[in-house]
Parts: structure tokens; sequence; C-alpha cells
């Protein structure tokens, strides 16, 4: 059997992020338009149109720079969009062959596609280039497309061809000739080699092919032998095909509405077994199980588990989703069934023999999540203390196996205990000269007999989120003879105020 | 009454990022709550305190003088508990201290300098116990807020720690003078500190001190000092958590709330005033003393000076062969002496004779300026070189009797090197601890705030960087022109409040201290130990010791400092007294230059490129109006262009009357002596001076009064006094009211800014010597200022091309053939030409062509690059790229090109593995050639301008001359033939970019071509239109109505267009 000629056709979609936002806003097509990345205030422009281009916007400009330039429509980057306008146009690829490799850079797409051998099913290079990029162009995408026997010479073309209609094709044995003309800059270079080239004024693939190649190798180093073979349209080229994603997901649409959580779990089940099974076929567990249920009335519900390790226990899995699934029931019927799974490496937890026995794994994420669907999750955890004067100054963190040393002793000495309240309760205070003298609290009245304070703390004035408050420390005393300790708060911001903690 | 409250522990921004207030705004605030007294006790130093000192007299407040000291026994400063996650990093506890005598402050100022001195650089450094034990007597100690000894003791060892802290305190400075001091800003943790301490100071029976810790003037001062933690920590303020500050409660409180504060604590507010009135030192009480000039025995200091000066003036009269002339000398000098020996002055005209008489012997060039050049004495003792007898210059101005304050003499010496030697020479001289250099404040400004606030705001990089380009570094701040329009062109939104938060922090953080930097020159000198009167610290240079105030400072507190000055032209003038005699055979005497009227001639022309003082666009533009001829109208030249004379309006009818323009006349006849030789307008400090004198009888002292009470904004009632007195003179002279306004108006307008004659004549000394030189001597002048470099006006490239115009042939930098600095050669025909040297090639270290030269001395010429490199191991990769880039290495042999060199030494700064390096065969290239292309025409351009920021061969704009001629775009040369009114188009490499502070936002920019340089005026309106091409375009393109007038031309701009900028690293000099 003789081998196909090797072919590849290059796919270059150029300003990405702009086309994919703007196919599918066909009103803006005629305007100027840029996309903006980055966090507010600092958005930069990363992705243009040519009519923007045009009126001398540039990228990395902001958003204040773009505001001097008239009628200039401004969108916000996706990596949805772009992600999906990706999948589309990889799809749209591989319907001319099955081997497809994304070469793609931050803001262009850049596809690869192994055409040798679809003669027969799509006619010449030529034809297939066209009806591929017809194919592209009523996807609402404008693209270059190259072709040649050498994968990076087609690369190279299509980056570097500005001229000469969207479609190249280079001969087999024209690589050299047909790339002369590009820039140097479309080679990944280093920067020392960046700066050789200009000194040696080389500024064409051509120029560069034409060294010598010992001479060159000499002077710059066996790195150098790539780009000069990237030149010449003599690279070789190890085809990596892209893999269809792995993804684990079964959906299932119910034949008739359910109800009940019990029948529901069957169903469940069977699905999960699948996802067991596909998992394991790789050495992989499940780490953490989304299910999204459809709910009559357009309506959906969706909950995520997440274990401590990845299992591939299903009755782990079931309890935990039962339990779950139980804290937060649907609000309606279920019309389907979505489990998303992510896989994660199967545990590797080696206990000691001579360890103290701990609670399997797998039980305490079922105790966990039984405690979870009490308390709520955000409330499980540890607490981790953070650096700031604020005055919630810790957040709840996973919990994590400690390590052996505690680096603190507590100190030594005595401190009084306090009780903190959270959340804060609120109260109403009586004032004499801006000191409190009286508060209901739990529907009783208090009388304060000593007042401490006010401790002052305030901060984040940099930012919207500034805060200021004055505490006291309270000795006070209801009718009935009964002594409160307490701390109070005010809160100057949103003035009011608050109990704090109760001193023991 | 009731009792007030004393802040005795405040510490200002002057604690380097740890407080947030300048010690004024201190004040300020104390004067407003009406506090009687205060105490200023910055980290490590006195540094704030003379600031301190000078504005509490103005405000009527006391201000005491301490410090925060840091010790290392007294371990570690608090910080938060161990098992709460924060950032803070070790630093030893610091002591406040408070100098209750002139004996503490002294031993405060040697403790400080003692650790600071220990260390080797410039470092914070810390006292040890020991330290502390020597200098403590005089001293008062508190034990401290959250940064003392006390608060650390407690956290890590309880009240029992904090009682021995306190008791260690108490040996080493005695139970009198010390106070156990209570801070509360409203926190829980200290106030658990301040009931221990209320304890242990009851059960060592010491006082209790009511302090506030403040680090600010007001409240909402809090901001700048999170936003200098934020700073002083490499961190954002949204990261730095606990090392900010829990509230705003660190301000300068009002006796009520203090009292309020601290009613539970008896005696701890009365202690603050009892406290206050022990402390009897202050700055005013400093003690410092100018060294005196040991004389042989037998000999006074006034009668040793007198010898000198007599000596002196027979060898500077002397050859004058002036017998009036002489006889006026004698009498000006004896004066003089009679003056300085009543005022006690001696010492310190011999010190600085001492220090020029170093210099002369060791073959360094220095010359006196300023005020000094009025002294007989000074020109006799050869300090300056202008003789004030001979031009009639105004002792008084100098030195006055009622003035109470020592001369100014400053010494310009060539820069760096020989400058350095004459420092040195006073250290050496008055020891260590007797000399240093005055402080330099390095403060905010919009570039440093810019930068700093907005990366502890978090911003990224790239926007800062944005920002500081454009944040105006223009003279003249237009309506526009604020920070907040740069903020707004950087593309920042003002509306949103991080940003405008930004901008606010920025603009209150003006002028505040950043960090200390040391003066260009000023030194202090004192007698015995310089460091009892301010404490010394090393500086980042080494060998060098700074006090801790700056020279204001200094002169506020009445301390004496010599100015050692660098000064470019001074070095290119020694330079030429060397290459004139050796290549010309000419000898040349700085001090006996002759009139030479082609020197004139050329100053009319305004051809002043390059030399002193003359060369500035603004020279340029009046220089063909008042057409100097002698050495007078030089002098008057060099003080002309100042904003004195612009403001005060006198620019215009001095060149007037010079062109014969205006009739010449006098406010008042009497006056006609003072202002003959200024065409009737006054423009010498002088002139005013005796114009007060002449007018209103006024004395040389009341004179000198007058124009110092005119000069400072300040005294407005003393001016107010000085005016009545003025007019009284006048009216008893007769002279009637509207002249008096005039004279006054002339008086007023004029003082601030005004130019002492004196100087003006030491800077046109060497102005003249510098036109003579380029003049007479081009290759050798030419050769010394680009060895000189940077100074002046203009870069390299400008100065090239300008001598280049001028006839002279400069040679290309030649491996075989360059020194470091240029060099003269001989042509075949006798010429002399000038080789560009390897200093030139931006990149190459001085060793490597140390090592080049010497290779080439002791080896002969280099045969090839293998060669080259083989023989010269230290240069590097770059360096060889650079040398071929430029064309240095075209003269190896089988090299034909740069890019011949190019290929070649890329391969010859490689060597091969062990194994490959003797296999010659194996190496041997193929192809002979190199294969690649000669560099054209705009290559080389570039490579020239990158590598070396010039060219030699054909100026830029020459290439294109021919399609610029197709264009109608005419050359410089050109424009000089084209009529007034002419609408014209002309093109050039920017060189020069101005917008002077006088010029109400015009912008002037001079461009260069290959014919010489044409001037373009820029409205502030097109300057808004086309800010980016006025600001960063380095090749132009401007239309508009030529102005031709008295030789002056320039093209005020309608138009202008960015011409390609083919790549070039062209510079300008911008905006000075």
């Amino acid at each position: 059997m003789t081998k196909a000629v090797e072919t590849y056709a290059c796919l270059y979609v150029k300003e990405f992020p702009a086309q994919a936002l703007l196919r599918l806003r066909p009103e803006l097509q005629n305007k100027a338009c840029v996309v903006m990345e980055g966090k507010p205030p600092l958005q930069t422009v990363c992705s243009l149109n040519t009519k923007a281009r045009l009126l001398g916007i540039e990228r990395g400009m902001t958003q204040v720079e773009v505001d001097t330039f008239p009628k200039v429509a401004i969108l916000t980057r996706s990596q949805q969009t772009e992600t999906a306008a990706k999948a589309i146009l990889l799809e749209c690829a591989g319907a001319f062959s099955p081997r497809i490799e994304d070469r793609s850079e931050d803001v262009s797409l850049l596809c690869g596609v192994d055409i040798a051998g679809t003669r027969g099913l799509f006619g010449p290079p030529e034809i297939l280039a066209r009806s591929l990029l017809q194919r592209v162009r009523s996807l609402g995408f404008s693209a270059r497309i190259a072709i040649s026997s050498n994968f990076h010479a087609a690369i190279c073309m299509a980056r570097g061809q500005t001229q000469g209609g969207p479609i190249q094709v280079i001969l087999a044995g024209d690589e050299a000739q047909a790339l002369s003309s590009l820039p140097l800059a479309i080679l990944g270079m280093t920067e020392v080699q960046r700066e050789v080239f200009a000194h040696w004024g080389i500024r064409t693939l051509g120029m560069l092919a034409n060294l010598p190649e010992k001479e060159l190798i000499a002077r710059m180093g066996q790195g150098v032998k790539r780009l000069r073979q990237l030149a010449r349209g003599e690279m070789p080229h190890l085809f990596q095909p892209v893999e269809p994603a792995f993804t684990l997901e079964e959906r299932i649409e119910l034949d008739t509405p359910v109800e009940l959580l019990e029948s529901l779990l069957f169903v469940i089940g069977v699905m999960l077994d699948q996802l067991i099974l596909r998992a394991k076929a790789r050495i992989l567990a499940l780490a953490s199980i989304t299910i999204t249920l459809s709910l009559e009335g357009a309506g959906s519900h969706t909950r995520i588990i997440r274990p401590a390790l990845p299992s591939t226990d299903k009755q782990l899995w079931i309890k935990l989703l039962h339990l779950d699934l139980a804290a937060h029931p649907p609000s309606a019927a279920i019309l389907n069934v979505v489990l998303h799974a992510e896989p994660g490496s199967t545990s590797k937890v080696q206990l000691g023999l001579f360890s103290p026995q701990l609670p399997e794994a797998g039980r305490l994420d079922v105790t966990l999540a039984r405690v979870k669907a009490i308390l709520g999750e955000e409330n499980i955890g540890c607490a981790v203390l953070e650096d700031t004067h604020a005055p919630e100054p810790y957040r709840i963190g996973s919990f994590t196996v400690p390590s052996n040393e505690s680096a603190i002793s507590a100190s030594e000495q005595s401190r009084t205990a306090v009780r903190q309240l959270r959340p804060p309760e609120a109260i109403s205070v009586t004032l004499q000269e801006s000191k409190p003298t009286h508060f209901w609290f739990r529907e009783r009245r208090y009388t304060i007999e000593h007042a401490y304070g006010p401790w002052r703390v305030s901060g984040d004035w940099w930012n919207s989120t500034l805060w200021g408050m004055e505490q006291w420390d309270l000795v006070a005393r209801a009718h009935d003879g009964a002594m409160l300790c307490c701390s109070m708060l005010h809160d100057l911001m949103h003035k009011e105020w608050q109990m704090a903690g109760l001193y023991d | 009454m009731t009792e007030p409250y004393i802040e005795l522990h405040a510490a200002s921004a002057f604690s380097f990022l740890e407080g947030a207030s300048s010690p004024e705004s201190l004040i300020e605030r104390a004067a407003k709550i009406e506090m009687p007294a205060m105490a200023l006790l910055d980290r490590n130093g006195v540094y704030g305190s003379a600031r301190f000192h000078t504005s509490a007299k103005r405000n009527d407040v006391r201000a005491h003088v301490g410090a925060e000291v840091s010790v290392s026994g007294f371990g570690p400063r608090l910080t938060p508990a161990a098992w709460l996650p924060h950032q803070h990093i070790a630093e030893p506890a610091r002591v406040p201290l408070l100098c209750e005598s002139r004996e503490g402050y002294q031993n405060l100022c040697q403790l400080i300098t003692r650790f600071k001195m220990r260390e080797t650089t410039k470092q914070e450094g810390s006292a040890n116990l020991a330290d502390i034990q020597q200098y403590a007597s005089g001293l008062i100690c508190l034990t401290g807020g959250d940064e003392g000894p006390l608060a650390a003791a407690l956290m890590r060892g309880g009240e029992k720690a904090g009682c021995e802290a306190v008791e260690q305190l108490v040996r080493i400075f005695g139970s009198k003078n010390v106070y156990v001091e209570l801070q509360r800003h409203q926190e829980r943790e200290e106030e658990w500190r301040n009931q221990t301490a209320i304890r242990i100071a009851r059960s060592l029976r010491l006082p209790v001190l009511a302090t506030n810790g403040v680090r600010y003037a007001t409240a909402y001062d809090r901001e700048i000092l999170d936003l200098f933690t934020a700073v002083r920590n490499h961190t954002e303020l949204d990261r730095a958590g606990r090392l900010l500050s829990v509230n705003s409660q660190r301000h300068l409180r009002t006796a009520k709330k203090m009292r309020m504060l601290f009613r539970d604590v008896p005696g701890a507010i009365e202690n603050t005033r009892d406290l206050s009135s022990r402390l009897q030192f202050e700055l005013s009480d400093l003690g410092y003393e100018f060294p005196r000039y040991p004389v042989p025995d037998g000999d006074t200091m006034d009668s040793f000076l007198r010898k000198r000066v007599e000596e002196g003036v027979v060898r500077r009269y002397g050859p004058k062969r002036d017998a009036a002339l002489l006889e006026r000398a004698r009498k000006q000098v004896e004066h003089e002496l009679a003056l300085i020996a009543k005022l006690g002055f001696a010492g310190y005209f011999l010190i600085v004779w001492d220090i020029v008489d170093f210099c002369k012997k060791h073959d360094i060039l220095i010359q006196g300026r300023g005020s000094a050049a009025n002294s007989a004495v000074c020109y006799a003792l050869e300090i300056t070189a202008i003789d004030p007898v001979g031009m009639d210059l105004l002792f008084e101005r100098f030195l006055s009797e009622s003035r109470g304050e020592w001369p100014d003499i400053d010494l310009d010496l060539p820069s760096e090197e020989k400058r350095e030697q004459a420092i040195q020479y006073v250290y050496r001289r008055y020891g260590e601890r007797g000399a240093a250099i005055c402080a330099n404040v390095i403060t905010y400004r919009g570039k440093s705030a810019a930068r700093e606030v907005g990366k502890a705001l978090g911003f990224d990089q790239d926007s800062l960087q944005r920002l500081s380009g454009l944040v105006s570094q223009f003279e003249w701040r237009g309506p526009k022109d604020t920070m907040a329009h740069s903020f707004h062109n950087a593309g920042f939104d003002l509306q949103h409040p991080r940003i405008a938060k930004y901008l606010e922090l920025c603009m209150r953080i003006q002028d505040l201290p950043r960090h200390l930097g040391q003066h260009s020159g000023g030194m202090v000198i004192c007698r015995g130990q310089l460091d009892r009167v301010v404490p010394l610290e090393r500086a980042s240079m080494p060998g060098r010791t700074v006090v801790q105030w700056d020279k204001e400072d200094c002169a506020d507190l009445g301390i004496i400092k010599v100015d050692l000055l660098g000064l470019g032209m001074m070095a290119v003038l020694k330079d030429c007294l060397e290459l004139i005699p050796k290549h010309y055979g000419d000898k040349v005497d700085l001090a006996q230059l002759p009139e030479d009227t082609e020197v004139y001639h050329t100053l009319q022309r305004a051809d002043t490129v390059g030399m002193f003082q003359v060369e500035s666009r603004a020279q340029m533009a009046s220089l063909p109006r008042n057409k100097p001829e002698k050495f007078y109208d030089v002098v008057v030249q060099v003080a002309i262009i100042r904003p004195g004379p612009i403001v005060g309006k006198m620019m215009h009818p001095y060149m007037r009357r010079r062109q014969r323009k205006e009739e010449i006349s006098y406010p008042h006849p009497s006056l006609e002596p003072v202002l003959k030789r200024t065409l009737g307008v006054p423009l010498f400090q002088e002139q005013l001076l005796r114009m007060a004198m002449t007018v209103a009888n006024f004395s040389g002292a009341e004179a000198e009064e007058l124009r110092r009470a005119v000069g400072m904004r300040r005294s407005w009632e003393r001016m107010k006094k000085l005016e009545e007195k003025l007019r009284e003179g006048m009216r008893a002279n007769n002279i009637d009211a509207a002249t008096q306004e005039t004279i006054i108006q002339n008086i007023s307008s004029f003082a601030l800014y005004g130019f002492p004659e004196s100087h003006a004549a030491s800077f046109a000394l060497i102005a003249y010597a510098s036109a003579y030189f380029k003049v007479r001597y081009l290759a050798a002048f030419t050769c010394a200022i680009l060895n000189n470099q940077p100074m002046g006006f203009y870069m390299p490239a400008v100065l090239v091309k300008d001598a280049q115009r001028h006839g002279l042939r400069i040679k290309p930098m030649d491996i075989q053939v360059s020194e470091w600095a240029c060099t003269l050669e001989y042509e075949d025909d006798g010429s002399l030409s000038m080789r560009l040297g390897l200093g030139y090639a931006k990149g190459l270290r001085k060793q490597a062509a140390e090592m080049i030269t010497r290779s080439r001395l002791d080896h002969g010429p280099f045969r090839s690059a293998e060669d080259l490199t083989s023989r010269v191991p230290l240069l590097n990769r770059k360096e060889l790229t650079l040398l071929a880039r430029v064309g240095a290495l075209n003269t190896l042999a089988g090299i034909e090109n740069r890019r011949d060199a190019l290929w070649q030494v890329e391969r010859a700064g490689k060597l091969e593995g062990p194994l490959l390096r003797y296999r010659e065969d194996l190496l041997k290239e193929d192809a002979k050639d190199s294969p690649l292309q000669q560099m054209s025409i705009d290559e080389r351009l570039v490579a020239d301008y990158a590598g070396t920021g010039l060219t030699i061969g054909q100026h830029p704009m020459a290439y294109r001359r021919s399609q610029l001629r197709n264009d109608r775009i005419l050359s410089a040369e050109e424009l000089r033939n084209r009529r007034d009114g002419d609408y014209v188009q002309t093109a050039g490499c920017v060189i020069a970019r101005q917008r002077p502070g006088t010029a109400k936002g015009f912008i002037f920019l001079s461009i260069e071509d290959e014919t010489g340089i044409a001037n373009v005026i820029v409205t502030p309106d097109l300057y808004e239109r086309e800010r980016l091409v006025v600001t960063r375009s380095k090749f132009i393109l401007a239309e508009g109505p030529l102005q031709n007038q008295d030789g002056v031309i320039h093209v005020k701009a309608t138009q202008l267009r960015t011409l390609s900028n083919q790549g070039l690293e062209v510079h300008s000099h911008d905006f000075h």
C-alpha cells in the first residue's frame, strides 16, 4: 500500500475574541468594535475589528483612550463564547478530516488539518480549501487558509501572508520560495535571536533560509536550526491530533415527571454505574458530581457533591446524593437528569501499620454531609484567621490534615473568655452624652453600671468596603438583678448598635 | 486657667515613612489648638527638628528636641501575637529620648552618630546598651508607646518583664529622668498595657506621662500613614493587613480631649507641663562654632590673613600696571579686612583659601562665584577671578556688618573626580567627625508619588509606566497641566472612586520626604566635633558622611557651609588648557585671555552651541539683538536671560536701548552713575542696593537688608517699614512722587529674582573662555566637551554636527586607534581632527576598553576578530556586537563592513567545547565571505544612533533633502534668507523642547538639519491638539509664518506633523 503524500491545510482566524463575539451580533458588523479584557477599571483592548483598527485604535489601549474615538462599540471578552466558537470551528474543520491539530494562540485561532488522502472525497486541495472557507464564512468568521505538504509551512503561510487572497496553496518543493517574503517576526524567536537577526539585517524568512547552516549554528547554537528549517519549509512535524475531550456525563430524559426521591435514586444508580465504569477504565475515580435536574415549568435544579477524596464507591455516592437532595429538594417534578462527573485520581492514602485507627474517609464524608445538610455548607470547615483588622478576621476553610507540630503554645496568662455572637444581635440603646446608659437585649432591659470604651477600629478606607466601629465593654444589670458582662458595638457606617459578645 | 497639655511624643514625616505630616503642619496644628509647646521625636534622628524649630519660632510655640532611638538591647519591638497572621518584621524597640540641656542634645547627636557610623553603608542601624549608657546624661527617657521597650517587655514576659525593663531604664538614665508613658488610642490591648504601666510606675515611684504617640497632624492623615506603611513594607494596601493602623487616633489632640481621656490617671496631664518646663534646650542654643585656622606662632588669624591678602594684592594688581587701580584696591582691601576683623570671619576666609590652595597645588581648576566675587579680599586670595575693584562691584552685597550672618562662598570645580579630591581633602583636614556634606531631602514629586501610590493601590506596572511617562516635567504649569490631566491622558477614568482616591493621595503626599540623599556639594565644617551639633550618618557613596539637615536647615541654624560644586564647563576648560599647548603649541592663561573680535562676532551671530551659559535657545534669540562687543556685555548677557529680568520687564527695555531703538533715560538724574553701565535699566542686585543708597541715603547694610526683605515674601511687615524709610529718604533728596513710585516699583518687582553682578561676572568669565576656545581651538574644545558629557544644553549628537559644520573633521570610532576618551589626531596636511573615543559606545565597559588599549600598546594592532577576542577576553558578546555594529571593527583584517564584523564576532565570541577546540579542520568555515548584506544608509544611521547616540556621517535629514526640496520644505539655512511673515515649511530632528515658566505655556522646539538649527514656536492651543507630536516625535515637520527679526529666526507653527522616525534613537534635551 502506498502512503498518501502528506498534505496539510491550515485554518487561521485572526482577532478571534472579536470575531467570536461579533458573529452573533450582525447589528455591529458595520461598526468599529473593540473587545476589552482585564479587571475594571484597568481593562485594555485585546482584540478589535478592521474598522476599529482603521480609526487608529490599537491593542493595549485603555477604556478612556478608546473613549476618545467616536462611536466605538465596546465588548467584553468572553471565554465561554470563545470556547464555544472554537468548538464549532474545530468541528467544522473536523468535517474534512478526522485529524486536526489545535495550534491556537491567545487572540487567534490556528488549526492544522491533515488532508492527506482526501482528494477522492473532497477533490484537489484548492477545492477543499475553498469549501472549507465557505463553511467557515457561513459560520460568520473570516479566515485564511494555506495548504502545503509541510505542516509548518502551511502554518507560517496562513499567519504571515497578507496578500494574494485568503487561500494559498504551496506546491510540494516550492515551500522555501513561497515563504521567502514572509516577515521573520512570525517565527517564535527568543529575544537574543531576534536581536542578532535584527543586527544582521535578516528581515524575511527567505533571507534566513539562505544563511549557511553550519556557520549559522556555529554562531547561534542548535536552537537556530529549527528556525532555519521553518524558514525553508523543511521542518518535520509530528502531528498531534486533538482528541475529543473526555467528559464524564450521562443524561436521561424521564418518561414521566418524577416527584419521589427514591424512584429518582434508582435511575441515578444506573447512571452512576456507567460513569464509574468509564472512569475506572481510565484508572480514575469520580472527584465530584454535578447533578442537574430539569424541572416542570422550565426551571432547573443543580447541586454539586464533592467528597474529601475521589471515590468509585457507588453506595457512597448514592448516600451523598441522597443526603444532599434531601436537604435541598427540587421545587417541582423532574423531567430529565444530567450527571456530570469530574474525574480525579484514585485514593492513595496509605496508613501506617501502627498509626491510630482513623475513621474511614468515606464514612467521615457521609457524616460531614449529614452535618452540612443540617448547618448549611458555608458553616462547615475550620476557621482560618486572616491578616486584617476587619471585624470578622476569619474565613471558613476546608478541613485539612493538621501538620504535626503545633507551632504556638498557648499564652500562659489567663484571659477572659468571651462568647462571640454570630451574627451580632441588633439591640436598642439609650445614650447620654454619647455614652450608652441603658439597653434592651433579648427582651430585657439592662442598666449599665460600668462602661469601658469606646474602642475604635476602622479600616479599608481606600475601598468601597470601608468600615468603622466603636466597641464598648459593659457591665450591666437587669431589673431582676441579673448581671450581664458584654461587648457591644456601634457600627458607624450603618449607624447600628449590636450585641457582639458575652463575657463569661 | 485650665491645665494645658503638651505633646511630648510626636513624629513627623521625617521618620521616613513612619510619620505622615511635615513638621510645619504639626506646628500649625499645635498653634491652632493653642498648645504652648511640643516635642518632635523622629526615628533615629533629628532630621525634622530644624524645620520644626524654625516653624515653631514663627508660630510662637516652644519646640522641644528629641528622637526615638533604636536600641538593640531591649529586644524586638511589639508585634501582633504569634498566633495571629501578620507580616511585621523584627525591628529593635525604640526608646523615646528628650533633650533637657545642651549636653543632652550633644549626647543625643553623638549617640545617633555612633551607631549610624558603625554601619559601613547607608543603614538604619541601632544603638546598643553600652552606647546609651555612655550618652545618657542630659536626656530624659520615656517608656514609649507600641514602639517602645516597655510594651515589648510586657508582651514578652508580662508585668514582671515590664518592671525589669523600666528598672533598667532607671539605672541608665536615673530615676528623675524616666517617665512612664501612657498613650490612649482607644485600643483594648493598649489599655491593658496602660493599666500594667500605671502599676509599675506606682511601684517604682515614677511619674506617669500622657502622650499621644502622634504620627500625623489631623485624623484624616491616617490614610497617608497607612499608605506609607504599605510603601515601607513593599506591599499593597489590600495586602498589608495588620501592618496598617487600627484607627485614626494618632493625631495631635486638644488639651480638652486629652484631659478627658486621662481624667482617671492623676498627674498624667500635669506632668506634661512640668516636664516641658524642665526641657530648657532649644535648637537656637546649638553651640556651633566655625573652626579656627591654625596660624604660626606670633600671628593671629587676622594678621595672618592680612599678610596673605597683601601678597595677593601685589600678585593680582601688580601686572596690571595701574597705580590708581592699585591704590583703590589697597583702600578697598583695607576696608574689607577691617570689617572681617570686626566680625571675626578671618578663620572662614583662611579655610576657604586653604581649600583653594590645595586645589591649585594639586592641579585642580577652582573658581569662586556668587557674591564672594564682590570682595577684593577673595580676589587677592585667588578665591575668585573677577577684579571687583576694576569692575566697581559692591562689597556690601557680600558682607555687611548688620546682617549677623556668615558670608557665602561657592566654589566651582571640574565635576566628579577632581571635586571628590577636594571634598576628601576637607574630610582629611577636619576629621571624619568634623566635616560632612549637607543632606538633600528627597521628597515625593509628581512622578515618584504617582508610581508609589499606584503600587500601593495595586495598579499594574503597565498603567503606572504609562502614567509616570506622562506626568509632566514641564517647568510651566498651565491650567490644564495638572496631575488630574496627566491621569486622564494616561487613560485613567477619574470618575472611578479608586482612581479618584489614587489622584487625591498623590496630591496629598507631594513634598513629603521620602528619604535622605546628599547635597551636590555643600560641606559643613565645625570646630571641635560636628557630631555634637547634628548627627552624622553614612551616605550611599563610600567615604562620604552627611549631616541630618539640608542646606536651608543649616543656614537657618547659622551653620556655615562651603559649597564645592561641580561645574562641567570647568572640566572642559581644564581639558582645553592641557590640549591646546600640547596640540597647538599655544600657551593659554584663563586670567589673561585676549579680547578677540572674532569671538564677539561669533557671539553676535548666536553661533554658540556648546558655549557656557550663552548656548540656550533663549540666549541665541537675544544675542543678535544685544550684539556683545566687550566683556561687560557678556556679563549683562549672562544675567539678562533669567526669570528676574524677564518677569520684571527689564529685558526688553535693555534690548531696545542696546539696539538704539529707545532713548536711554534714568529714573532720576542722580542714578546715572549707578545705571549707566546697563543703559539706565537696573539689572543687577548690586544696582538696587546702590539705588537705595543714592536716592534714599541708605547705608550699605540697610540697602542689603532691603534686598533681603524684598526677597522674602514672608517679611511683609519689615518691607513696609523699609519702604517707608526709602520714601522718606527720597523725599529728603527732593525726588518727586512719580519718580519715587517708579523706583520703588523697580526695586520690588526685581529684587526677588535678581542676579548679583559679581556672580554674572564669574560666569561671564567662563562663558567668554568657552567661546574663545571654541572659536580659536575648535578641535580641542570639541574633544574636551565630548569627553565631559553629560553637560550643557545640547546632546553630543548636536555638538558633533555643529563642530562638523564649523569644519572639524571627526573620525569614526576605531578599535585599532580609539582611546576611551575622544582624542586629537594630526592629518597629513598638518590640520587637527578628532577621533571618537570608545567611551561613546553605549554599553562598553570602561574596564574592557582599557584592556583593548593596553593590549594594543603591548602587542600592536589587532589582526582579526579572533585575535581581538582572544587578546581581550573581557569583551562579552554584547560588547563585541556593539563595536561591530557601530563600525569600530571595520579596520580589522578580513572585515570589509559592519555586517562582516557582526558575522565574524558572533563566531569569534563563541568557544567550542574542549573536544572540538583544537580541530581546526573541522571548524573551518566553507564560505569565505559573509553571507550578510551590507548595511543600507538607513540601517547605518539606526546603528550609529543606537550604539553611540550620534552619527559622524551625514545628518539624517541630508538623505531626504532632495525629497524635501521637491515638497518645498526649507532647510534651517534657507529660512535665514526668507522675509519676516513668509509662510514657510521646515523640518528637522528635534534636539530640544522647552516650556519656560515665563512664556505663558508657549513651547519652543529647536530642530536641527544638516545646515543648522531652526526654532519653532508652538502655541498652547496647538500643543493641546498635537500633544503627542510635540512631546514624542523625533523628526518633525512644521509650517507657519516665519518671524525673522533682527537676525532672530522662528517659525510660528500652525501645523505640526511627524516625519517617520526611522527607528532612530535620537535623544533631545527636554523641558529644562
